[in-house]
């Protein structure tokens, strides 16, 4: 009997590194993750479809893609907040099942959130202690100066929590996973609303527990952040691995890659472009949202279609959100259509609003699509059984929805639902601000959308939306504004701009320019 | 074909809901008489006859009725427009108090035909008052409407308890239990052998089709309901979703306060600390056993009535204390809630 | 939709058949059947138990009688009930004679009595029969609940170490005004007569708590009006309402080291509650009244009567006899007790007689003038509570 020589050699090295590094009481000092074919449908809609990726000890993994690629969707899976719906999970090669984050808790699997989970009325040391079984508010205060100590933080146990940078919550967050024996951490976008230094404090922190034999998975948008601490990236879109690279990194290959290769795109569809102001933006601030809104002067004219471009909450959001009249401007002004014709009563007939979330901001569940269209019509004062039933059919039949006229708006299926919600838009509109117009719908769902779109808006109208999806901003929009950070960074024709030039303005990467 | 309409599914759901609860409803109650030795028949038909047995009985457990449906019909309209009107005891205590106050006037005696009616309007508008307050802490101040509802429902027993001890007493008196009793001409007759008031009857009747078809057939239903279900969303087709919640707050504490005036010049003929005898919160029960929706409403008020009127007889016949029926009322409320929080779950997941 | 409401419709149907199907057959051998109605709970360990227990020897010891009763009968414990309903309820079971044991009642009896002329009504403590309001089928019945309650400040006033008696009162109207007077008399007797000091020197106060018994969020509690007495120096409360949370607080504080006493109401029994700090209980025995006007009914001789019934003096706790009585409570010291029961001799043989002049009203006019009595009636519709009390007289 002789045991196979390299793995006999592998498992002393592995034994003699653990007795070297590690000689407090962790059995697996260094944890391997492995993800096999995860598979996650939420009903019809393919999440995940078939990812695979192995993360190995001892290094940091970066994951980008767009938004919706699936990234926070695979991160859920992984720390046990969501059921996948096939496909494994290996942990040093050993299959695990987790039913509840605290599954992965246990197995040593921690996620630092975008926005920390702690408790903002609570000190800092109760925070460090929450979840701990064992009340020793001693011996933690002094495990806690320790790993601030290792790490380079400065925390003052006493502090009360909402005193703190979102940073240094992050940091606390940080040592609190570390100590309850964290071996496999997750970061989704940690960069987010911190300042520079403690950027640096983190990164050599997880430089340092990189070190140490952990797994690190860095969800992130930005490439530069990558590019500095990833040792190697995997790029995710629709719902899969498109891509991994090794460093050094090709910028270039991971944005085809993040944003799929483009044909270049031909021509912005041509509009008869008038001079008339459709909205008019000057100075317009707000705190709202992540990024709120900063200084945002912008002038919209007839006939022109925008894309508005960016991450989550750059502030394309607020911005829709203000010229729908949904949110006052805190600061600066709001004109709608040009004065002349600027009667009060008739502008707010003459915008729409088609939220992204359509079943909690643009439906009424529980109404069945005759009702929905009873209320964007002129509602007539009294309504029996048959009132608008005629022109429900008829709105089903131009619309091809496919219900009947007292099917639930949450009885419909995605795409459906943005049939009926483009067969709300008012003829007499002319602004329409949309929010991810085609999202969750397939690819011909969301061409039909377009059309229709662009088929009704009016000559003396505009048309404003905002998308994850660069392809279909250079496909239907005649001008695209990026936004980043709450401010404008990108302001150009599309056919003026290109695939790589936006992409790059996501990220922050080009002077304003406008 | 997946697609359910809206009446196939509620329907399957509301039938299947019913006999959930009505099903551990009454296990839960069994369980419990049998584990006091006593026998549910026995209970069910003492209770039952208490309510049903003769038209005396049927009167007076139709008495019970009416405020209750007035009541819950008040709160159809909130519970639509999605509000919590926990306040309804307080506007339904503020109708009872309006009501007394034109009755009490030095001028009511005389013109017997005009202030009685007059007396209702005052309650109805005095409980539509104390609802909109309740709206406007809600659309102004940010109050959430259960906690503001609280709050005012404290105010008015306070009014009413300082009325009853201060400046509406008694002559010689000073006690809680009520005013002077109103004078015969001014109470809402009944026939001989009824224990009803025959208007009192009708105005329910009338208020409960009123709010059925106001919700069912007409534009201000259709919105109402619209924001219940969507506050968000409603604002996209031009809705203003705290005019309409102001509206039905007001609409709920007039019904009520319309219930406290009957109370007043139909049940008690003088105003009592405990005016709305608790029938502001079984309503809130009543609506939610019903799914929100008028259809069944009064047929669940029926049978709480039967339960209140009934459960007197439990001290008589059994020598139980009639607080037992407040513990079937409770078993029932719990199984609904069950079954509710049991069908949401399922839903959901 | 609408079959659902056919379905509920059709099923509501059923169960009112099924439930009309068997209404209870009554048995055939008829006893006497008497209703009683009271206003608080029947194990109160006061006025209602009073009651109660009277009832329950009536039942034992007149034969062929048979109660039947409803207790907690107030709008907040039962609420939507009123008493013309429950009367119906009584007399559908067969009730021929309903007693209702509260003044708060006197309404609904009046009513119930003009609706249901062949059956007898009892009003107690009410004075409808006495007024001519009445219809001629109610009588009233209450005991001379005065001579109890002077003994109580009879005792209390040689008990007090402050010389401040607290009085827990009820709501007011004549009856409690007349009680309370009664307790002040007897302090003020004890106080001048026996101890012999000045009058100025005795506190009595009454703190109205707005009915019979606790009801929360509408009554004053009790609880805390017995607290802020005995926290303002007053060590002896006499109570005038149902319940029995004077002595209870009595007993807690004594528990705490308070020297404090209390001397409860209604009940025989009520002492048991806390009998370390008890001086006595005047109370009421329901039953010699309670048997005279059951067994004229029994034997078709009701009539309307204002019974006022008076103590025993021959023994005030002859459970048979005398309609009021006062039980010597165990913190009463023998010294005290043979005083009291000299007092009491004084009283039975008229050398005693506490409502005669000079006497005040609170607002100092004349209520009797000197060497003059009062009359039943005078002190029955006492109009205000006697100069030297502090408390609301309306």
């Amino acid at each position: 009997m002789t045991l196979p020589a390299p793995d006999y050699c592998i498992s002393l090295f592995f034994l003699f590194l653990q007795v070297q590094l590690f000689s407090r009481n962790d059995p697996f000092p260094f944890t391997m993750i492995e993800l096999i074919d995860i598979h996650k449908y939420f009903g019809d809609v393919k999440a995940l479809t078939g990812v695979s990726l192995q993360v190995n000890p001892g290094s940091i993994h970066g994951i980008v893609g767009e938004n919706g690629a699936g990234k926070t969707t695979l991160m859920k899976v992984l720390t046990g907040y969501i059921h996948r719906t096939s496909g494994s999970i290996l942990l040093n090669n050993e299959e695990i099942t987790l039913h509840t984050p605290m599954d992965a808790i246990q197995l040593g699997i921690g996620m630092l959130y975008q926005e920390p989970l702690d408790f903002l009325q609570l000190s800092v040391l109760d925070n460090f202690m929450a979840g701990n079984e064992r009340f020793s508010p001693e011996t933690m205060s002094r495990i806690l100066e320790k790993l601030s100590k290792r790490f380079g933080f400065e925390m003052q146990p006493d502090t009360p929590l909402h005193l703190l940078t979102v940073g240094e919550r992050q940091q606390l967050e940080l040592m609190r996973l570390i100590h309850v024996g964290t071996r496999v951490l997750i970061l989704d976008e940690p960069t987010t609303g911190i300042s520079d230094e403690q950027q640096e404090l983190l990164f050599s922190a997880l430089r340092s527990l990189r070190d140490e034999g952990c797994a690190i998975i860095l969800v992130s948008h930005k490439l530069d952040e990558v590019d500095a601490l990833c040792d190697q990236v995997s790029i995710m879109r629709k719902g899969t691995i498109v891509g991994h690279q090794q460093q050094p990194f090709n910028r270039n290959a991971i944005l085809q890659a993040m944003f799929d290769t483009l044909p270049q795109k031909e021509t912005a569809p041509a509009r008869h472009q008038g001079n008339k102001e459709i909205l008019k933006f000057t100075h317009v601030c707000s705190s709202n949202g992540r990024s709120g809104l900063d200084r945002i002067s912008v002038t919209i004219t007839q006939g022109e279609v925008i894309g508005l471009a960016g991450l989550d909450g750059s502030g394309q959001t607020v911005f829709l959100r203000i010229a729908g009249k949904l949110l006052e401007p805190e600061s600066g002004t709001l004109q709608r259509f040009a004065a002349e014709d600027n009667e009060s009563d008739s502008t707010d007939s003459q915008t729409v609003f088609l939220p992204a979330d359509r079943l909690n901001e643009g439906l009424i569940p529980g109404m069945s699509i005759r009702e929905h269209l009873l209320l964007a019509d002129e509602t007539p004062l009294v309504i029996f059984p048959e009132t608008g039933r005629q022109k429900a059919k008829q709105a089903i039949d131009k619309f091809s929805i496919i219900g009947t006229p007292d099917t639930a708006a949450d009885g419909l299926s995605g795409g459906n639902q943005q049939r009926l919600l483009l067969a709300l838009i008012p003829t007499q509109a002319r602004l329409i601000l949309m929010e991810n117009p085609t999202r969750g719908l397939d690819v011909q769902s969301g061409n039909w959308t377009w059309q229709h779109l662009l088929d009704q808006m009016p000559d003396n109208g505009a048309m404003i939306f905002a998308s994850p999806d660069l392809e279909e901003i250079l496909d239907h929009a005649s001008r695209v504004l990026v936004f980043f950070d709450g401010k404008i960074l990108l302001d150009s024709a599309t056919s003026d701009t290109d695939f790589d030039e936006i992409s790059q303005a996501i990220t922050g990467r080009i002077k304003a320019c406008s | 074909m997946l697609m359910k309409t809206i009446q196939q599914h509620d329907l399957t759901h509301l039938v299947i809901r019913f006999f959930c609860i009505t099903g551990l409803g009454f296990g839960a109650v069994c369980l419990l008489l049998f584990t006091l030795h006593l026998s549910p028949i026995t209970i069910a038909k003492s209770m039952g006859s208490g309510a049903l047995s003769n038209w005396i009985r049927i009167s007076h457990m139709l008495s019970i009725w009416t405020p209750l449906l007035l009541c819950s019909s008040g709160l159809l309209f909130t519970f639509r427009a999605g509000l919590w009107n926990i306040g309804i005891e307080g506007q339904m205590i503020i109708g009872a108090i309006c009501t007394t106050a034109v009755l009490r006037l030095p001028q009511a005696e005389n013109s017997h035909a005009l202030f009685p009616a007059l007396a209702m309007a005052a309650g109805l508008c005095g409980g539509g008052i104390w609802g909109m307050c309740a709206g406007i802490l809600k659309n102004r101040g940010g109050v959430n409407e259960i906690f503001g509802g609280l709050g005012l429902n404290f105010v008015a027993q306070g009014i009413i308890l300082w009325l009853i001890f201060g400046p509406w007493k008694r002559a010689g008196i000073a006690s809680m239990s009520g005013t002077n009793l109103l004078p015969h001409a001014l109470w809402l007759t009944s026939p001989a052998g009824w224990r009803v008031a025959p208007v009192a009857l009708v105005l329910s009747c009338l208020a409960f089709l009123l709010t059925a078809l106001l919700l069912g057939n007409t534009r201000f239903g259709l919105r109402l309901t619209a924001v219940g279900k969507n506050s968000k969303a409603s604002r996209l087709f031009g809705i203003k979703p705290e005019l309409i919640g102001l509206t039905a707050m007001m609409l709920g504490g007039g019904l009520a306060g319309l219930a406290g005036g009957l109370q007043v010049t139909g049940v008690y003929h003088r105003l009592i600390p405990a005016i709305s005898s608790g029938y502001g919160y079984l309503g809130l029960l009543i609506v939610m056993l019903a799914g929100y929706r008028a259809a069944a409403i009064p047929c669940i008020a029926l049978f709480f009535a039967c339960l209140a009127a009934g459960s007197i007889q439990l001290p008589i016949m059994l020598q139980i204390d009639s607080s037992l029926s407040g513990v079937i009322q409770g078993a029932c409320v719990l199984s609904a809630l069950l079954v509710h929080g049991f069908q949401t779950k399922r839903r959901n997941t | 939709m609408k079959s659902t409401t056919r379905r509920v419709a059709t099923f509501l149907g059923m169960m009112l058949i099924a439930l009309l199907a068997c209404q209870p057959t009554f048995a055939a051998d008829k006893p006497f059947t008497f209703g009683l109605l009271m206003v608080g709970p029947a194990n109160d360990k006061g006025w209602s138990q009073a009651h109660f227990d009277a009832a329950r020897e009536i039942e034992k010891n007149v034969p062929g009688t048979q109660m039947i009763y409803i207790d907690k009968v107030n709008p907040a414990d039962r609420p939507g009930i009123t008493v013309p309903t429950l009367v119906d309820d009584l007399v559908a079971k067969g009730a021929k004679l309903i007693i209702g044991n509260s003044d708060d009642m006197k309404d609904g009896m009046q009513e119930a009595a003009l609706m249901h002329p062949d059956i007898y009504f009892v009003h107690i403590s009410g004075d409808g029969a006495l007024k001519g309001e009445a219809s001629k089928n109610l009588s009233n019945l209450m005991g001379r609940m005065e001579y109890g309650k002077m003994m109580a400040g009879f005792v209390a006033a040689l008990t007090t170490k402050t010389g401040k008696i607290g009085d827990l009162g009820p709501l007011i109207n004549a009856e409690t005004r007349r009680l309370s007077s009664s307790t002040y008399l007897g302090a003020r007797y004890a106080w001048t007569h026996i101890l012999k000091k000045p009058l100025k020197d005795l506190h009595y106060k009454v703190s109205w708590i707005g009915f019979w018994f606790n009801i929360p969020g509408v009554t004053s509690d009790p609880t805390l009006v017995m607290r802020n007495f005995i926290d303002s120096g007053y060590d002896v409360i006499v109570s005038g309402i149902d319940t029995t949370e004077a002595l209870i607080v009595a007993g807690q504080k004594r528990k705490e080291g308070a020297t404090v006493w209390a001397v409860p109401y209604d009940y025989k029994g009520a002492c048991n509650e806390a009998p370390e700090a008890c001086l006595g209980v005047p109370y009421f025995n329901w039953y010699p009244g309670y048997k005279d006007i059951i067994t004229s009914a029994m034997n078709g001789k009701f009539s309307q009567q204002f019974l006022w019934l008076g103590p025993d003096w021959k023994d005030i706790n002859n459970a048979e006899t005398s309609a009021i009585g006062f039980q010597n409570g165990a913190a009463l010291s023998a010294e005290h007790a043979r005083a009291l029961a000299d007092f009491q001799q004084g009283l039975a043989d008229g050398s005693i007689h506490l409502f005669t002049g000079p006497l005040n009203f609170q607002d100092g006019s004349v209520f009797l003038k000197t060497g003059e009595s009062a009359t039943d009636t005078q002190i029955w519709n006492l109009p205000q509570l006697l100069e030297g009390m502090e408390g609301a007289s309306k």
